[in-house]
Protein backbone atom coordinates (compact mmCIF):
# COMPACT_ATOMS: atom_id res chain seq x y z
CA UNK A 1 0.00 0.00 0.00
CA UNK A 2 1.14 3.58 -0.53
CA UNK A 3 2.11 6.14 1.80
CA UNK A 4 -0.72 8.27 -0.35
CA UNK A 5 -2.89 5.69 -0.21
CA UNK A 6 -2.46 5.22 4.15
CA UNK A 7 -2.70 8.85 4.66
CA UNK A 8 -6.20 9.00 2.59
CA UNK A 9 -7.66 5.88 4.33
CA UNK A 10 -6.54 7.54 7.73
CA UNK A 11 -8.18 10.72 7.04
CA UNK A 12 -11.53 9.22 5.48
CA UNK A 13 -11.56 7.11 8.53
CA UNK A 14 -11.47 10.31 10.36
CA UNK A 15 -13.76 11.93 8.23
CA UNK A 16 -16.40 8.84 8.83
CA UNK A 17 -15.79 9.41 12.13
CA UNK A 18 -16.52 13.24 12.47
CA UNK A 19 -19.80 12.78 10.86
CA UNK A 20 -20.87 9.72 12.73
CA UNK A 21 -20.04 11.44 16.39
CA UNK A 22 -22.78 13.13 17.78
CA UNK A 23 -22.75 17.54 17.76
CA UNK A 24 -21.59 17.52 21.31
CA UNK A 25 -18.56 15.98 20.55
CA UNK A 26 -17.65 17.09 16.91
CA UNK A 27 -14.28 18.39 18.49
CA UNK A 28 -12.87 15.18 19.72
CA UNK A 29 -13.67 14.25 16.49
CA UNK A 30 -11.36 16.93 15.15
CA UNK A 31 -8.80 16.30 17.79
CA UNK A 32 -8.31 12.60 16.00
CA UNK A 33 -8.66 13.98 12.86
CA UNK A 34 -5.44 16.66 13.75
CA UNK A 35 -3.37 14.06 15.97
CA UNK A 36 -3.25 11.43 12.81
CA UNK A 37 -2.26 14.56 10.47
CA UNK A 38 0.31 15.09 12.68
CA UNK A 39 1.85 11.61 13.05
CA UNK A 40 4.52 11.45 10.73
CA UNK A 41 4.34 7.89 9.58
CA UNK A 42 2.16 7.09 7.63
CA UNK A 43 1.41 3.49 8.53
CA UNK A 44 1.26 4.98 12.33
CA UNK A 45 -1.33 7.33 11.37
CA UNK A 46 -3.52 4.75 9.92
CA UNK A 47 -3.35 2.35 13.08
CA UNK A 48 -3.59 5.24 14.96
CA UNK A 49 -6.93 6.44 13.10
CA UNK A 50 -8.23 3.17 12.67
CA UNK A 51 -8.17 2.72 16.07
CA UNK A 52 -9.52 5.64 17.29
CA UNK A 53 -12.72 4.83 14.86
CA UNK A 54 -12.79 1.21 16.41
CA UNK A 55 -13.15 2.52 19.96
CA UNK A 56 -15.51 5.80 19.11
CA UNK A 57 -17.35 4.70 16.38
CA UNK A 58 -19.46 2.46 18.17
CA UNK A 59 -20.38 4.65 20.73
CA UNK A 60 -21.12 6.92 17.85
CA UNK A 61 -23.64 4.61 16.17
CA UNK A 62 -25.14 4.45 19.99
CA UNK A 63 -26.06 7.76 19.98
CA UNK A 64 -27.54 7.93 16.82
CA UNK A 65 -29.83 4.86 18.23
CA UNK A 66 -30.95 6.39 21.27
CA UNK A 67 -31.93 9.71 19.62
CA UNK A 68 -35.34 9.09 19.54
CA UNK A 69 -34.87 9.34 23.41
CA UNK A 70 -33.08 12.68 23.15
CA UNK A 71 -35.33 14.03 25.81
CA UNK A 72 -34.38 11.75 28.16
CA UNK A 73 -31.00 10.96 28.12
CA UNK A 74 -29.43 14.47 26.03
CA UNK A 75 -27.60 14.53 22.91
CA UNK A 76 -24.00 12.07 23.22
CA UNK A 77 -25.02 11.20 26.12
CA UNK A 78 -23.46 7.71 25.77
CA UNK A 79 -19.97 9.76 26.23
CA UNK A 80 -21.07 12.06 28.63
CA UNK A 81 -20.70 9.47 31.90
CA UNK A 82 -18.99 6.46 30.17
CA UNK A 83 -22.19 4.07 30.03
CA UNK A 84 -24.93 4.37 27.52
CA UNK A 85 -27.13 1.86 29.88
CA UNK A 86 -25.99 3.98 33.09
CA UNK A 87 -27.33 6.98 31.39
CA UNK A 88 -30.32 5.87 30.11
CA UNK A 89 -31.03 4.59 33.89
CA UNK A 90 -30.47 8.49 35.05
CA UNK A 91 -33.16 9.51 32.86
CA UNK A 92 -36.00 6.86 33.66
CA UNK A 93 -35.28 7.82 37.52
CA UNK A 94 -36.38 11.26 36.94
CA UNK A 95 -40.19 9.23 36.75
CA UNK A 96 -39.71 6.76 39.54
CA UNK A 97 -43.47 5.88 39.00
CA UNK A 98 -43.10 5.12 35.56
CA UNK A 99 -39.99 3.08 36.54
CA UNK A 100 -42.40 0.52 38.81
CA UNK A 101 -44.64 0.68 35.60
CA UNK A 102 -42.13 -0.79 33.34
CA UNK A 103 -41.31 -3.20 35.96
CA UNK A 104 -44.50 -4.23 37.01
CA UNK A 105 -45.80 -4.91 33.04
CA UNK A 106 -41.99 -7.01 33.12
CA UNK A 107 -43.21 -9.18 35.77
CA UNK A 108 -46.53 -9.88 34.39
CA UNK A 109 -44.94 -10.60 31.07
CA UNK A 110 -42.59 -12.57 32.27
CA UNK A 111 -44.81 -14.67 34.72
CA UNK A 112 -47.24 -15.33 31.37
CA UNK A 113 -43.99 -16.89 29.77
CA UNK A 114 -43.54 -18.65 33.06
CA UNK A 115 -46.91 -19.84 32.54
CA UNK A 116 -46.99 -20.56 29.10
CA UNK A 117 -44.06 -23.04 29.30
CA UNK A 118 -45.17 -25.23 32.58
CA UNK A 119 -48.54 -25.21 30.37
CA UNK A 120 -50.78 -23.34 32.53
CA UNK A 121 -54.45 -22.82 31.11
CA UNK A 122 -54.61 -19.93 28.76
CA UNK A 123 -57.44 -18.66 31.05
CA UNK A 124 -54.97 -17.48 33.72
CA UNK A 125 -53.04 -15.86 31.11
CA UNK A 126 -56.21 -13.51 30.38
CA UNK A 127 -56.89 -13.30 34.05
CA UNK A 128 -53.34 -11.61 34.81
CA UNK A 129 -53.18 -9.40 31.94
CA UNK A 130 -56.67 -8.23 32.78
CA UNK A 131 -55.86 -7.05 36.14
CA UNK A 132 -52.64 -5.47 34.63
CA UNK A 133 -54.67 -3.71 32.77
CA UNK A 134 -57.47 -2.68 35.60
CA UNK A 135 -54.08 -2.05 38.16
CA UNK A 136 -52.25 0.43 35.95
CA UNK A 137 -55.81 1.92 35.32
CA UNK A 138 -56.57 2.88 38.69
CA UNK A 139 -53.19 3.99 39.52
CA UNK A 140 -53.56 6.25 36.41
CA UNK A 141 -57.35 7.39 37.61
CA UNK A 142 -56.15 7.68 41.98
CA UNK A 143 -52.90 9.49 40.78
CA UNK A 144 -54.42 11.68 38.80
CA UNK A 145 -57.34 12.35 41.12
CA UNK A 146 -57.05 11.29 44.73
CA UNK A 147 -56.84 14.62 47.38
CA UNK A 148 -53.71 14.22 49.45
CA UNK A 149 -53.19 14.72 53.37
CA UNK A 150 -53.82 13.53 56.38
CA UNK A 151 -57.24 13.63 57.11
CA UNK A 152 -58.20 11.84 53.63
CA UNK A 153 -55.36 8.81 54.09
CA UNK A 154 -56.21 8.04 57.62
CA UNK A 155 -59.87 7.92 56.64
CA UNK A 156 -58.89 5.90 53.00
CA UNK A 157 -56.58 3.66 55.24
CA UNK A 158 -59.67 3.03 57.90
CA UNK A 159 -61.75 2.16 54.72
CA UNK A 160 -59.76 -0.20 53.35
CA UNK A 161 -59.29 -1.93 57.09
CA UNK A 162 -62.60 -2.30 57.50
CA UNK A 163 -62.87 -4.13 54.49
CA UNK A 164 -60.45 -6.45 55.26
CA UNK A 165 -62.02 -7.10 58.25
CA UNK A 166 -65.17 -7.95 56.66
CA UNK A 167 -63.58 -10.43 54.40
CA UNK A 168 -62.18 -11.81 58.08
CA UNK A 169 -65.63 -12.14 58.78
CA UNK A 170 -67.88 -12.74 55.92
CA UNK A 171 -65.00 -13.39 52.91
CA UNK A 172 -65.62 -17.16 51.03
CA UNK A 173 -64.12 -20.12 53.68
CA UNK A 174 -62.06 -22.70 52.49
CA UNK A 175 -60.84 -24.77 55.27
CA UNK A 176 -61.45 -22.47 58.20
CA UNK A 177 -59.58 -19.38 56.21
CA UNK A 178 -61.72 -16.52 55.27
CA UNK A 179 -59.18 -14.63 52.67
CA UNK A 180 -61.70 -14.31 49.89
CA UNK A 181 -64.24 -12.77 48.25
CA UNK A 182 -66.54 -13.16 44.86
CA UNK A 183 -66.37 -10.39 42.27
CA UNK A 184 -67.98 -10.94 38.56
CA UNK A 185 -67.56 -15.03 39.20
CA UNK A 186 -63.25 -13.89 40.57
CA UNK A 187 -62.50 -15.00 43.80
CA UNK A 188 -59.80 -11.99 44.55
CA UNK A 189 -58.24 -11.87 47.66
CA UNK A 190 -58.50 -8.35 49.16
CA UNK A 191 -55.29 -8.10 51.37
CA UNK A 192 -52.93 -8.60 47.98
CA UNK A 193 -54.70 -5.94 46.67
CA UNK A 194 -55.02 -3.24 49.85
CA UNK A 195 -52.46 -3.92 52.40
CA UNK A 196 -49.51 -2.78 50.12
CA UNK A 197 -51.09 0.26 49.50
CA UNK A 198 -51.93 1.01 53.15
CA UNK A 199 -48.85 0.43 54.11
CA UNK A 200 -47.26 2.89 51.79
CA UNK A 201 -49.67 5.22 52.05
CA UNK A 202 -49.19 5.21 55.85
CA UNK A 203 -45.43 5.35 55.33
CA UNK A 204 -46.27 8.82 53.96
CA UNK A 205 -49.24 10.38 56.42
CA UNK A 206 -49.48 9.07 59.23
CA UNK A 207 -52.19 10.08 61.63
CA UNK A 208 -54.21 8.88 64.22
CA UNK A 209 -57.15 7.63 62.21
CA UNK A 210 -54.50 5.52 60.01
CA UNK A 211 -52.86 4.30 62.91
CA UNK A 212 -56.14 3.01 63.88
CA UNK A 213 -56.54 2.02 60.48
CA UNK A 214 -53.67 -0.42 60.34
CA UNK A 215 -54.55 -1.88 63.89
CA UNK A 216 -57.34 -3.15 62.36
CA UNK A 217 -55.77 -4.26 59.14
CA UNK A 218 -53.59 -6.32 61.60
CA UNK A 219 -56.54 -7.53 63.79
CA UNK A 220 -57.97 -8.69 60.08
CA UNK A 221 -55.09 -10.90 59.45
CA UNK A 222 -54.79 -12.69 62.75
CA UNK A 223 -58.63 -13.62 61.91
CA UNK A 224 -58.59 -14.76 58.22
CA UNK A 225 -55.86 -15.66 59.41
CA UNK A 226 -53.18 -14.75 56.64
CA UNK A 227 -49.66 -15.20 58.00
CA UNK A 228 -48.37 -14.21 54.85
CA UNK A 229 -49.62 -10.65 55.12
CA UNK A 230 -49.37 -10.16 58.48
CA UNK A 231 -45.86 -10.76 57.87
CA UNK A 232 -45.91 -8.46 55.14
CA UNK A 233 -47.36 -6.08 57.47
CA UNK A 234 -44.79 -6.48 60.46
CA UNK A 235 -42.39 -6.06 57.56
CA UNK A 236 -43.16 -2.70 55.85
CA UNK A 237 -43.90 -0.90 59.56
CA UNK A 238 -40.26 -2.38 61.18
CA UNK A 239 -39.17 -0.92 57.86
CA UNK A 240 -41.14 2.48 58.95
CA UNK A 241 -40.37 2.54 62.67
CA UNK A 242 -36.55 1.77 61.90
CA UNK A 243 -36.38 5.22 59.11
CA UNK A 244 -39.32 7.41 61.39
CA UNK A 245 -39.21 6.31 64.77
CA UNK A 246 -42.26 7.82 65.95
CA UNK A 247 -45.18 7.35 68.12
CA UNK A 248 -47.52 6.07 65.00
CA UNK A 249 -45.40 3.71 63.49
CA UNK A 250 -44.70 2.09 66.68
CA UNK A 251 -47.83 1.61 67.73
CA UNK A 252 -48.67 -0.08 64.46
CA UNK A 253 -45.49 -1.82 64.21
CA UNK A 254 -46.69 -3.39 67.92
CA UNK A 255 -50.28 -4.49 66.96
CA UNK A 256 -48.74 -6.08 63.11
CA UNK A 257 -46.22 -7.82 65.65
CA UNK A 258 -49.15 -9.42 67.56
CA UNK A 259 -51.26 -10.38 64.89
CA UNK A 260 -48.46 -11.59 63.05
CA UNK A 261 -47.91 -13.92 66.39
CA UNK A 262 -51.51 -14.84 66.08
CA UNK A 263 -51.26 -16.59 62.73
CA UNK A 264 -47.84 -18.19 63.49
CA UNK A 265 -50.21 -19.70 66.58
CA UNK A 266 -52.57 -20.93 64.19
CA UNK A 267 -52.22 -23.64 61.30
CA UNK A 268 -51.84 -23.42 58.12
CA UNK A 269 -53.16 -26.46 56.38
CA UNK A 270 -54.07 -24.81 52.60
CA UNK A 271 -52.68 -26.87 50.19
CA UNK A 272 -50.62 -25.14 47.23
CA UNK A 273 -53.19 -23.89 44.09
CA UNK A 274 -50.82 -25.13 40.74
CA UNK A 275 -49.28 -21.88 39.03
CA UNK A 276 -50.39 -19.92 42.01
CA UNK A 277 -47.77 -21.41 45.30
CA UNK A 278 -44.92 -22.97 45.12
CA UNK A 279 -44.51 -21.74 41.97
CA UNK A 280 -40.90 -20.72 43.09
CA UNK A 281 -40.36 -24.82 42.89
CA UNK A 282 -42.97 -25.90 40.56
CA UNK A 283 -41.55 -23.49 37.81
CA UNK A 284 -38.10 -25.24 37.73
CA UNK A 285 -39.67 -28.60 37.67
CA UNK A 286 -41.27 -27.72 34.45
CA UNK A 287 -38.38 -25.84 32.47
CA UNK A 288 -35.46 -23.62 33.43
CA UNK A 289 -36.71 -21.22 31.18
CA UNK A 290 -39.91 -21.12 33.55
CA UNK A 291 -37.62 -20.75 36.62
CA UNK A 292 -35.74 -18.01 35.47
CA UNK A 293 -38.65 -16.10 34.12
CA UNK A 294 -40.30 -16.36 37.63
CA UNK A 295 -36.81 -15.24 39.41
CA UNK A 296 -36.82 -12.32 36.90
CA UNK A 297 -40.17 -11.03 37.61
CA UNK A 298 -39.64 -11.49 40.89
CA UNK A 299 -36.86 -9.45 41.06
CA UNK A 300 -38.24 -6.68 38.92
CA UNK A 301 -40.80 -6.34 41.63
CA UNK A 302 -38.04 -4.73 44.05
CA UNK A 303 -35.89 -2.96 41.46
CA UNK A 304 -38.13 0.22 41.90
CA UNK A 305 -37.38 0.47 45.53
CA UNK A 306 -33.78 -0.78 45.20
CA UNK A 307 -33.24 1.97 42.61
CA UNK A 308 -35.17 4.82 44.41
CA UNK A 309 -33.82 4.31 47.49
CA UNK A 310 -30.17 4.72 45.95
CA UNK A 311 -30.81 7.03 43.60
CA UNK A 312 -33.91 9.77 45.12
CA UNK A 313 -32.77 10.42 48.70
CA UNK A 314 -35.51 12.35 49.48
CA UNK A 315 -38.16 9.84 48.99
CA UNK A 316 -36.74 7.01 50.95
CA UNK A 317 -38.75 6.37 53.35
CA UNK A 318 -41.48 5.51 50.36
CA UNK A 319 -39.14 3.81 48.20
CA UNK A 320 -38.41 1.12 51.52
CA UNK A 321 -41.61 0.90 52.26
CA UNK A 322 -42.49 -0.53 48.81
CA UNK A 323 -39.40 -2.54 48.94
CA UNK A 324 -40.80 -3.94 52.22
CA UNK A 325 -44.13 -4.70 51.35
CA UNK A 326 -42.96 -6.64 47.99
CA UNK A 327 -39.99 -8.43 49.55
CA UNK A 328 -42.37 -9.67 52.27
CA UNK A 329 -44.93 -11.30 49.67
CA UNK A 330 -41.67 -12.82 48.04
CA UNK A 331 -40.64 -14.63 50.99
CA UNK A 332 -44.01 -15.49 52.20
CA UNK A 333 -44.03 -17.02 48.54
CA UNK A 334 -40.88 -19.26 48.70
CA UNK A 335 -41.82 -20.02 52.67
CA UNK A 336 -44.99 -20.92 52.45
CA UNK A 337 -48.02 -21.98 50.34
CA UNK A 338 -48.77 -18.31 49.82
CA UNK A 339 -49.31 -16.54 46.19
CA UNK A 340 -46.21 -15.84 44.47
CA UNK A 341 -46.95 -12.11 43.20
CA UNK A 342 -47.14 -11.02 39.96
CA UNK A 343 -45.32 -14.13 38.31
CA UNK A 344 -47.91 -16.74 39.08
CA UNK A 345 -51.67 -16.80 38.45
CA UNK A 346 -53.97 -14.43 40.58
CA UNK A 347 -54.70 -10.69 39.49
CA UNK A 348 -54.89 -9.34 43.27
CA UNK A 349 -51.08 -9.13 43.62
CA UNK A 350 -51.24 -7.79 40.26
CA UNK A 351 -53.59 -4.90 41.19
CA UNK A 352 -52.13 -4.44 44.24
CA UNK A 353 -48.83 -4.01 43.21
CA UNK A 354 -50.06 -1.33 40.98
CA UNK A 355 -52.10 0.46 43.31
CA UNK A 356 -48.57 0.49 45.79
CA UNK A 357 -46.72 2.27 42.60
CA UNK A 358 -48.94 5.35 44.32
CA UNK A 359 -46.69 5.93 46.94
CA UNK A 360 -43.65 6.46 44.33
CA UNK A 361 -43.22 10.22 43.26
CA UNK A 362 -44.23 10.89 39.62
CA UNK A 363 -40.76 13.16 39.49
CA UNK A 364 -37.81 12.41 41.34
CA UNK A 365 -36.02 15.82 42.04
CA UNK A 366 -32.55 14.09 40.33
CA UNK A 367 -30.89 16.60 37.79
CA UNK A 368 -27.82 13.76 36.72
CA UNK A 369 -26.01 14.93 33.59
CA UNK A 370 -27.31 18.04 33.54
CA UNK A 371 -23.78 20.21 34.08
CA UNK A 372 -21.81 17.71 32.37
CA UNK A 373 -24.27 17.90 29.23
CA UNK A 374 -23.81 21.58 29.42
CA UNK A 375 -19.98 21.81 29.98
CA UNK A 376 -19.54 19.28 27.09
CA UNK A 377 -21.57 21.59 24.59
CA UNK A 378 -20.46 24.87 26.08
CA UNK A 379 -16.53 23.24 25.47
CA UNK A 380 -17.56 21.84 21.85
CA UNK A 381 -18.63 25.46 20.28
CA UNK A 382 -15.64 26.71 21.71
CA UNK A 383 -12.96 24.14 20.75
CA UNK A 384 -14.57 24.50 17.22
CA UNK A 385 -13.95 27.90 17.18
CA UNK A 386 -10.44 27.57 18.12
CA UNK A 387 -9.73 24.98 15.72
CA UNK A 388 -11.28 26.73 12.75
CA UNK A 389 -9.23 29.93 13.73
CA UNK A 390 -6.11 27.40 13.78
CA UNK A 391 -7.10 26.37 10.66
CA UNK A 392 -7.51 29.53 8.95
CA UNK B 1 -24.56 13.37 39.69
CA UNK B 2 -21.28 12.25 40.18
CA UNK B 3 -21.10 8.49 40.36
CA UNK B 4 -17.87 6.83 41.63
CA UNK B 5 -16.72 3.68 39.64
CA UNK B 6 -13.83 1.16 39.55
CA UNK B 7 -11.31 2.45 37.40
CA UNK B 8 -9.98 0.10 34.64
CA UNK B 9 -6.08 -0.58 34.37
CA UNK B 10 -5.67 1.52 31.45
CA UNK B 11 -7.17 4.46 32.98
CA UNK B 12 -5.13 4.50 35.67
CA UNK B 13 -2.40 4.20 33.72
CA UNK B 14 -3.14 6.96 31.51
CA UNK B 15 -3.99 9.08 34.60
CA UNK B 16 -0.31 8.18 35.57
CA UNK B 17 1.12 9.21 32.57
CA UNK B 18 -0.83 12.91 32.61
CA UNK B 19 0.26 12.96 36.76
CA UNK B 20 3.88 12.64 35.62
CA UNK B 21 3.65 15.51 33.15
CA UNK B 22 2.86 17.65 35.90
CA UNK B 23 1.54 20.85 34.54
CA UNK B 24 2.63 20.23 31.09
CA UNK B 25 0.03 19.43 28.10
CA UNK B 26 -0.20 16.36 26.45
CA UNK B 27 -1.43 15.19 23.13
CA UNK B 28 -3.30 11.88 22.18
CA UNK B 29 -0.40 9.90 20.15
CA UNK B 30 2.09 10.78 22.85
CA UNK B 31 -0.43 9.83 25.39
CA UNK B 32 -0.71 6.75 23.87
CA UNK B 33 2.50 5.51 23.11
CA UNK B 34 3.36 6.41 27.07
CA UNK B 35 0.58 4.29 28.47
CA UNK B 36 1.13 1.99 25.96
CA UNK B 37 -2.96 1.97 25.06
CA UNK B 38 -4.70 2.35 21.71
CA UNK B 39 -6.03 5.33 20.42
CA UNK B 40 -9.58 3.57 20.54
CA UNK B 41 -9.50 3.43 24.17
CA UNK B 42 -7.65 6.56 24.87
CA UNK B 43 -9.93 8.50 23.70
CA UNK B 44 -12.91 7.60 25.07
CA UNK B 45 -11.16 7.55 27.80
CA UNK B 46 -10.69 11.24 28.04
CA UNK B 47 -13.59 11.93 26.42
CA UNK B 48 -15.43 10.47 29.92
CA UNK B 49 -12.67 12.35 32.18
CA UNK B 50 -13.06 15.33 31.02
CA UNK B 51 -16.70 15.27 30.81
CA UNK B 52 -16.32 14.58 34.52
CA UNK B 53 -14.00 17.60 35.27
CA UNK B 54 -11.30 15.43 35.74
CA UNK B 55 -9.18 17.04 32.82
CA UNK B 56 -8.99 20.00 30.72
CA UNK B 57 -8.39 20.49 27.09
CA UNK B 58 -7.55 23.07 24.94
CA UNK B 59 -6.39 23.59 21.18
CA UNK B 60 -3.10 24.13 21.17
CA UNK B 61 -2.03 26.35 17.60
CA UNK B 62 1.22 24.48 15.75
CA UNK B 63 4.60 26.50 16.84
CA UNK B 64 5.06 25.77 12.27
CA UNK B 65 2.99 26.97 9.61
CA UNK B 66 1.35 24.19 7.92
CA UNK B 67 0.77 21.75 10.56
CA UNK B 68 -2.55 21.12 12.34
CA UNK B 69 -3.26 22.92 15.54
CA UNK B 70 -3.55 19.65 18.31
CA UNK B 71 -5.95 19.07 21.19
CA UNK B 72 -4.05 18.79 24.42
CA UNK B 73 -4.79 17.42 27.99
CA UNK B 74 -3.54 17.98 31.44
CA UNK B 75 -5.19 17.31 35.13
CA UNK B 76 -7.28 19.46 36.57
CA UNK B 77 -6.50 19.58 40.60
CA UNK B 78 -9.38 16.78 41.61
CA UNK B 79 -7.68 14.87 38.44
CA UNK B 80 -4.48 14.85 40.00
CA UNK B 81 -6.32 13.46 43.38
CA UNK B 82 -8.12 11.47 41.38
CA UNK B 83 -4.46 9.91 39.65
CA UNK B 84 -3.18 9.65 43.03
CA UNK B 85 -5.48 7.71 44.58
CA UNK B 86 -5.52 5.23 41.90
CA UNK B 87 -2.05 4.43 40.86
CA UNK B 88 -1.75 1.69 38.66
CA UNK B 89 -1.67 -1.89 39.66
CA UNK B 90 -3.32 -1.31 42.46
CA UNK B 91 -6.64 -2.63 41.11
CA UNK B 92 -9.20 -4.10 43.46
CA UNK B 93 -9.83 -7.34 42.67
CA UNK B 94 -13.68 -8.48 42.07
CA UNK B 95 -15.29 -8.92 45.31
CA UNK B 96 -16.11 -12.81 43.70
CA UNK B 97 -12.83 -13.73 44.03
CA UNK B 98 -12.24 -12.66 47.40
CA UNK B 99 -15.17 -15.12 48.58
CA UNK B 100 -13.73 -18.40 50.51
CA UNK B 101 -14.39 -21.66 49.72
CA UNK B 102 -17.10 -23.30 51.05
CA UNK B 103 -18.47 -27.05 51.14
Amino acid sequence: MSAGLRRGLADFACRALQATLPPSLHSWGWAVRCETAGIPDDTKALLFALDSVCGLMPRAVASHLLQPFASLIGDGAPFSEGSTSMTVFDAAMRRPRAVGVACAIGAVVLGLAHMVIAGAPTRYLGVNVGALVIGLTMLALIGRTAPTGRQWTGGAILAMAAALLATALAGIEVEGVLRWVRIGGFAIQPSLILLPLMIVVFSQARSVVATAGIIVAAAAMALQPDRAMAGMLVLGLATLTLLCRDRQSIVALAASVAGFAVTLARADTLLAVPYVERVFYSSFDAHAGAGLAVLGGLALLLVPAIVGWRRDAGNRVAYAALGAVWLAAIMAAALGNYPTPMVGYGGSAIIGYALSLLALPKRAGVHAGVASRTHGETDSTLSDRHLLVGLA
Amino acid sequence: MSRTRALSPHARTVLAVLLDAGGQWSHGYELARLADVKSGTLYPLLIRLEAQGYLEAEWQQPAEGGRPPRHAYRLTATGVQLARANPPGHAVPPAGRRREATI
